[in-house]
C-alpha cells in the first residue's frame, strides 16, 4: 500500500511565481529520470499556492505568501530511502530549496541528509495524525504493476 | 585507487583487512570507571606495560600471534565523556542501539530473536560499552595468555559481562556447511587481500567503510568532535546461534517437495553449493571448487541470453549472496555500490555430527562493518533480506523465457530473515509469464537465532588516543 507525501514549503517572500515555474521546467528532466530511477514513487507532482489570495491560486505577481508544494504516492518507507531519492535526485532538491524558507542551508543535500529529513518531516502535512488516511485503488507497489503489465 | 590515501597506521586493521585465524575471544564490556577505562584504552593503543596492542591496518612484516581491535557503543562513548550534542551527530542507528525496539523491529530481531532474550548480558543495551576483540592466529596459549593480561587490566576500569569464543572449521566453513568468506567488497585505498578473489563489481568508495572520505552519495560521514572523525568506522556485532538440525531437516522436506535434491535446494537458497562454487558459474553441480580467480567472477544480468540470469533461473533472487548484493541486478533506490558491508565473523561451537546430533549452541559470532549502520547493515537486513519487494522490473534477455524479476522473489531471506512459519516462502523461478511456473516452497521456520547484538564505533586509532586523554564533560 502506498504512503502519502504532502510537503508544503513557505517560499522566500518577494518570489514571482514564473521564477519558481522556470526553475520547476529547467529540472523535469532530471525529474523525471530521478524518479524513475528511484522506482518506488508511483505519481508526484508540484504545486504552487498563494496563501494570500481567496482562493489560493497565484496571480502571476510576486507575493510573500506563496507555497511550494511536493505531493507523491510512494512505496516503502521514507526515512530509509532518502539517502538513495539524494543521491538520484539531489540537484533538483538543492535547486528549489534556495526559494523555501530556510531551505538553503539544507544544500547541497547530500551533505545534509539527516536535516532534510527532519525538515520533511516538519512539513509534511501527511504526517499529521489529523489528516486522513490515503485512499488507494490497488494494493501493488509501483515494480509490481510495471511487471504485471512488461510481457503481453 | 581512494581520492585521499588512507593511513592504515591509524585505522583499527580489522575495518580494512581480514585477519585470517583459528580462535577468537571477543569481551563484552561495561564501563565501571571512565578514568580507568580510558587509562586502559591508552595504553592499549601504545602498547605499553605489556599491553596487548590495539593492531592497526598497517602491513605486517610477519604474521602477528594475535590482534586486538575495540569499539564502543553509544552509551560507552557517553560513558568516556561525549556530550548528548556529540553522540547526535553519529549514525542514527548507533545513536538507537541494537537493543531499542525500533531497531529490533528494523533487522528482524523478533520473536526469539528478540534482544530481551539475548545472552552475555547484551540485553541490557545500556550497560554493555564496548566489545573488546581478541583474535589469535592458531596457539590456544597465547588465547589464553592475552586474555589473562586483558583481565588483569579491565580490573577496576571495566566489567567482563561475558565472553564468546569462535573457533574456525576447516576450509573456511561455517556450521551450515557452506565455505564462507568469499565475497567482500573491494574498497578504494583498502590493502588488497593476501589471496585475492576478484570480481567485476564496481570498486567502492572508501567512504562506504571509513568516516572522513567521500561515500558513494559523494558525501562524507562525519562526526563530532572532530578528533573522532577521520578513519574511523561502524560494526554490528551479531551472535547468530543456527539449528543445523533444523536447517539439514528443512532442505531434507523442501528438496522433496520441489522435487529437486537436499544439495541442490541447499545451493539455492545461498547461491553457492556448499564448496563455495557460485550457481551463476555452475547451475547443474557443486563440481570441484574452482580456483580463487574464478570463485566470484560473475554478475546476473547480461545482454547475452546464454548468460543472463536476470529471471533467476540459476541464482535465484532470493537466494542469501544475491539478496545481500544485487551485483547488477535492478533494485530500487540505488544500487548495490551503495549498501556492500565488510563480513568479519567466524563459527563457534562444537561441530555438528548428524549421526548424533545435539543441542549445544552453535553459529556465527562477529562483527558487519560499514560506515553506515543506517545506511548498510540495517538497510540489508530491513529492506532486502525481509522484504521482497526490493527488486526492479525486469524481463530476461531470452525472448522465449517468459517473466519477470518481480516476481521470481519471496519472503525473506532463508538464512536471515525473520521467516515466520505463516508467511514464510522461497521462490525456484522458472520460464513463465508471471511466474506461472514457479515453485515455492512456503511455512518453513526461522533457522537462525540473533543471540545477541550491539552496534559498535570504531574509533581511528587517533580517535583512541583521544578518548583516553579527554577529560569528562561536565553540564
Amino acid at each position: 500500500m502506498a504512503n502519502p507525501l504532502t510537503l508544503l514549503m513557505p517560499v522566500v517572500p518577494n518570489t514571482s511565481p514564473a521564477t519558481i515555474a522556470n526553475a520547476l521546467a529547467a529540472q523535469q528532466s532530471a525529474i523525471e529520470t530521478g524518479l524513475t530511477n528511484v522506482g518506488t514513487v508511483h505519481f508526484s507532482r508540484f504545486l504552487l499556492l498563494d496563501s494570500s489570495q481567496p482562493n489560493l491560486q497565484p496571480t502571476g505577481s510576486s507575493s510573500d505568501n506563496l507555497v511550494l508544494g511536493v505531493i507523491t504516492e510512494y512505496d516503502g518507507d521514507f526515512d530509509v530511502y532518502i539517502q538513495d531519492f539524494v543521491d538520484q535526485i539531489g540537484g533538483v532538491f538543492d535547486a528549489l530549496l534556495v526559494f523555501v524558507v530556510g531551505g538553503e542551508k539544507l544544500t547541497p543535500v547530500a551533505n545534509n541528509v539527516a536535516a532534510l529529513t527532519t525538515f520533511i518531516q516538519q512539513n509534511d502535512a501527511s504526517q499529521n495524525p489529523s489528516e486522513p488516511s490515503l485512499y488507494s485503488a490497488y494494493p501493488q507497489t509501483v515494480q509490481q504493476i510495471l511487471a504485471a503489465f512488461s510481457q503481453p | 585507487m581512494s581520492d585521499t590515501p588512507i593511513d592504515y597506521s591509524d585505522v583499527q586493521g580489522t575495518v580494512l583487512r581480514g585477519y585470517r585465524v583459528d580462535l577468537a575471544r571477543h569481551f563484552i564490556l561495561k564501563i565501571t570507571d571512565s578514568a580507568a577505562a580510558k587509562r586502559l584504552i591508552g595504553s592499549m593503543v601504545d602498547g605499553t606495560a605489556g599491553m596487548p596492542q590495539i593492531t592497526t591496518a598497517k602491513r605486517w612484516s610477519s604474521k602477528p600471534e594475535f590482534f586486538v581491535n575495540i569499539g564502543f557503543t553509544c552509551q560507552g562513548l557517553k560513558e568516556l565523556g561525549l556530550t548528548p550534542g556529540q553522540l547526535s551527530t553519529f549514525d542514527q542507528g548507533f545513536q538507537l542501539g541494537a537493543t531499542s525496539p525500533e531497531t529490533a523491529k528494523t533487522v528482524g530481531d523478533v520473536g526469539n530473536s528478540a534482544p530481551d532474550r539475548w545472552i552475555g548480558g547484551l540485553s541490557d543495551g545500556m550497560s554493555v560499552h564496548a566489545i573488546l576483540s581478541l583474535w589469535v592466529t592458531d596457539d590456544p596459549i597465547v588465547l589464553e595468555a592475552v586474555t589473562a593480561r586483558l583481565r588483569e587490566a579491565f580490573e577496576g576500569g571495566m566489567e567482563e559481562l561475558s565472553s564468546h569464543d569462535a573457533r574456525a572449521l576447516p576450509d573456511n566453513r561455517i556450521h551450515f556447511g557452506y565455505r564462507d568468506n568469499i565475497a567482500q567488497p573491494t574498497v578504494s585505498g583498502a590493502p588488497p587481500r593476501k589471496h585475492p578473489i576478484p570480481d567485476d563489481q564496481p570498486v567502492v568508495k572508501t567512504g562506504e567503510f571509513l568516516l572522513g572520505y567521500l561515500n558513494e552519495y559523494g558525501s562524507t560521514y562525519k562526526v563530532d568532535p572532530v578528533e573522532l572523525s577521520t578513519n574511523s568506522s561502524y560494526s554490528s556485532f551479531r551472535i547468530l546461534e543456527q539449528d543445523v538440525a533444523g536447517f539439514e531437516a528443512f532442505l531434507e522436506k523442501y528438496a522433496e517437495q520441489a522435487k529437486i535434491d537436499p544439495e541442490t535446494l541447499a545451493a539455492k537458497v545461498c547461491g553457492r553449493w556448499r564448496n563455495g562454487n557460485p550457481l551463476e558459474l555452475m547451475p547443474d553441480g557443486a563440481g570441484t571448487p574452482l580456483p580463487l580467480s574464478e570463485l566470484n567472477d560473475f554478475t546476473y544480468v547480461a545482454a547475452d541470453a546464454s548468460e543472463d540470469d536476470t529471471l533467476g533461473l540459476k541464482c535465484p533472487i532470493g537466494s542469501h549472496i544475491r539478496r545481500n548484493n544485487p551485483r547488477n541486478g535492478m533494485v530500487v533506490g540505488t544500487d548495490s555500490t551503495h549498501h556492500r558491508i565488510v563480513r568479519r565473523a567466524m563459527p563457534y561451537g562444537p561441530d555438528f555430527d548428524p549421526k548424533n546430533p545435539d543441542p549445544a549452541a552453535r553459529g556465527l559470532i562477529g562483527h558487519f562493518i560499514n560506515g553506515s549502520i543506517t545506511n548498510q547493515f540495517e538497510f540489508l537486513m530491513g529492506q532486502w533480506d525481509n522484504t521482497s519487494t526490493f527488486v526492479k522490473s525486469a524481463v530476461g534477455a531470452d525472448p522465449d523465457c517468459l517473466g519477470n524479476a518481480v516476481f521470481n522473489i519471496s519472503g525473506d531471506d532463508v538464512f536471515v530473515g525473520v521467516n515466520e512459519a505463516s508467511s514464510s516462502s522461497f521462490t525456484l523461478a522458472e520460464c513463465g509469464k508471471k511466474g506461472s511456473n514457479n515453485v515455492e516452497i512456503e511455512g518453513f521456520s526461522r533457522m537462525i537465532t540473533t543471540r545477541g547484538g550491539a552496534y559498535c564505533f570504531l574509533p581511528s586509532i587517533s580517535g583512541l588516543r583521544y578518548l583516553a586523554a579527554s577529560s569528562i564533560a561536565t553540564d
